[in-house]
């Protein structure tokens, strides 16, 4: 009898052992790369308090995806975000909608000063890019998430790439070469076919990252941003429990949220049911909500506040 | 005392190898759905055995499909876009390197008879994309996407003709592509001076493709499909009286539609699929069938298809189009017509990872 039961006991021990070691990386990831604490200066517009307050299990949350060049050019964590996009998922009904703000949005900077929105993560990290879309876009963010240039090839190749009907052909003859490289300021040229295919990560990178030879620029390319992020959900659609080790080993040093594992694991159970009809879709386009402009020399984009707040607030209440 | 130490050391290596097992267990748990492995062709048995022959490719290799069974043909290069002349008995087939592409002329085994483009050079924008070759149905000359002129940032296809036999110094602008919209692809030549292509513009509904129109070189030409439609990829068949496309409207699925070609329009159209994704369709020799490249499962490796097509109802006929053109006469294409009973696609590949964005050239 002692020997069974001490049997079983040193059995279920090396079980949990052995289950440690592979959800080990997990563990690490959930400690260093999840559940970010970021402190939100007060912002008058919508009265919020820091640190920023998560919405509770279940109720709809929003969710501010960065996204970066994060390679040697910059300082790290000094990064200029070339894509914006508030994602407000609402469990209950499925619901998920998609804001992307244009990068070169002229906006009051939360750390002081205007300038164009992408600089708000270079100067105050996540904090002041929240603080600055929050205070701008009346919208108060719950979460946070941020991935770098690799950390996004890393992670459709772990996925396996994405599946996505590209719209026209994306060509670009200045396309930056910077990803593994020495020599960081180069050019490449790059074409990705229209139709529908599967896109491996450098390529979906591309494609989400071309905007010269686009007639709606940084707004075109925020349309195809968008559409990489449904394909994406439709992979992790896919995934379970047992790919979390790969796919935290692909974001090593490439991905940072306020997230908790709680929430990052009920935000992949809503990526597995909700439909792709329940998706709503918004960009920024001018004349309506905004307008090509230029201040100190620089090519801005200037926003209709008229025109934007309203679409906030009838999609991010 | 002797009993414990016996028991210590079995309990040891039995410890470690439950634990052992468990971290391999969760590793076999995994969704392998997302990274399936692509085997070559070659090493695959065709469930389904196509009538002809097919030239296609995968990962920048070129294969035929003959009689069930897959061979490779051509030199090591990053190849893609077979095409065929008019008497099948040679390919036209697109070598692309880092910042280039070119167009080589090749025997049905794969052996280069000519290279025809020379678009590589040292500064980068100096180089050049050339895509989608087509051989005139006289054989007397190629079609192709060729991204020029260039100015700045500004990269847009046309198409371009060029002699089969002569040199790139003779190629000339058919088309004139919007501008930053990535432009005029995938030329059909028809006897005589006329094209069908498709064009690419952007407003502020967002992207649109659509098949044009072009009776002879220069000339503006007219839309064939509506704008919202979203049509490309088209394939003509051997007697040029259907045309095979695929439209997805702005979604990320896609239909599979056949339509007829009378002269300079196209007729009520038949969706054959839907919900998918559909890429690259080919006409078999008789006209009854049609290939095309659809993923299969959740890897998303797209597979050859094969479709028989269901007879043509004599009631199909539709009500007209609503949906207003961008070109500059009206569309002519009717609405969409249902196909008078549902086609089965019989999968002809399995485990295979084919260029979905490769027409394939069948025969």
């Amino acid at each position: 009898m002692r020997l069974t039961v001490l049997t079983v006991v040193c059995l279920l021990l090396s079980g949990m052992a052995g289950a440690a070691a592979y959800f080990f990386p997990v563990v690490v990831a959930g400690v260093g790369q999840t559940g970010q604490t970021v402190v939100v200066p007060p912002s008058s517009s919508v009265g919020k308090t820091s640190p920023t307050r998560s919405a509770p299990p279940g109720a709809p949350f929003t969710v501010l995806l960065l996204g970066s060049d994060d390679d040697s050019k910059f300082n790290a964590d000094h990064v200029l975000t070339q894509s914006m996009i508030l994602v407000r998922v609402e469990p209950a009904t499925r619901h998920v909608t998609m804001l992307s703000i244009p990068r070169d949005l002229w906006v009051p900077l939360s750390t002081g000063g205007s300038a164009k929105i992408d600089a708000a993560y270079s100067y105050g990290g996540a904090a002041a890019a929240i603080a600055t879309v929050e205070r701008n876009f009346h919208v108060h963010i719950d979460e946070y998430a941020w991935i770098g240039l690799k950390g996004l090839i890393r992670m459709i190749d772990e996925l396996g790439g994405v599946d996505v009907i590209v719209t026209n052909p994306v060509l670009d003859d200045f396309y930056p070469d910077d990803i593994d490289v020495t020599y960081l300021y180069g050019y490449k040229r790059v074409a990705i076919l229209p139709g529908p295919q599967h896109l491996d990560g450098s390529h979906a990178l591309q494609y989400v990252r071309s905007r010269h030879d686009d007639i709606q620029g940084d707004f075109g390319r925020s349309q195809r941003q968008q559409q990489v992020l449904l394909a994406l959900k439709s992979k992790a659609a896919t995934l379970n429990a047992a790919n979390l080790p790969d796919i935290v080993n692909a974001l090593k040093g490439e991905f940072k949220t306020s997230m908790g594992l709680d929430r990052v694991r009920s935000l992949l159970g809503v990526a597995s049911t909700f439909d792709l009809a329940n998706v709503r879709q918004i960009v920024l386009l001018p004349p309506t909500y905004t307008s090509y402009g230029q201040i100190s020399g620089q090519s801005v984009i200037l926003p209709h506040w008229a025109q934007i707040l309203p679409l906030v607030k009838a999609n991010f209440p | 005392m002797i009993l414990r130490r016996i028991a210590t050391i079995l309990f040891v290596p039995l410890m470690v190898a439950f634990g052992s097992g468990v971290y391999l267990y969760l590793g076999t748990l995994k969704s392998k759905a997302v990274k399936e492995r692509v085997q070559l062709p070659t090493v695959t048995k065709p469930s389904f055995t196509l009538p002809g022959t097919m030239f296609l490719a995968q990962g920048g290799r070129l294969f035929k499909l003959k009689n069930g069974s897959f061979t490779e043909i051509g030199p090591p290069g990053d190849w893609s876009m077979p095409t065929l002349t008019p008497d099948h008995t040679r390919l036209v087939a697109v070598l692309s390197g880092k910042q280039s592409s070119d167009l080589y002329l090749l025997d049905l085994d794969g052996h280069v008879i000519k290279r025809l483009t020379h678009d590589d050079a040292r500064i980068i924008d100096a180089n050049h994309w050339a895509f989608y070759p087509r051989v005139t149905p006289d054989g007397l000359s190629v079609m192709y996407s060729y991204d020029s002129p260039k100015v700045g940032f500004r990269v847009d296809f046309a198409v371009w003709t060029m002699p089969l036999d002569g040199t790139q110094s003779q190629a000339r602008r058919r088309t004139d592509p919007y501008w930053y919209t990535g432009g005029d692809i995938i030329p059909i030549p028809l006897p005589g001076t006329a094209l069908i292509y498709v064009k690419h513009s952007i407003d502020q509904t967002g992207v649109h493709s659509q098949l044009w129109y072009q009776e002879r070189t220069g000339a503006i030409g007219h839309a064939m499909t509506a704008l919202t439609d979203d049509c490309g990829s088209p394939a003509l068949s051997a007697d040029r009286t259907q045309l095979a496309m695929i439209c997805s409207a702005g979604k990320q699925t896609a239909k599979l539609e056949v339509a007829p070609l009378n002269g300079t329009t196209l007729g009520p159209a038949r969706v054959l699929l839907s919900g998918g994704l559909y890429a690259s369709p080919a006409w078999s020799s008789d006209g009854k069938a049609l290939a095309y490249f659809a993923p299969t499962g959740a890897a998303g490796h797209f597979q050859l298809w094969y479709l028989a097509l269901p007879a043509v109802a004599s009631s199909a006929s539709a009500s007209a189009s609503t949906t207003p053109s961008a070109g500059t006469s009206p569309s002519v294409r009717a609405s969409v017509s249902p196909a008078p009973s549902p086609p089965l696609p019989v999968q002809v590949t399995q485990g295979v990872d084919l260029s979905a964005t490769s027409p394939p050239a069948w025969f």
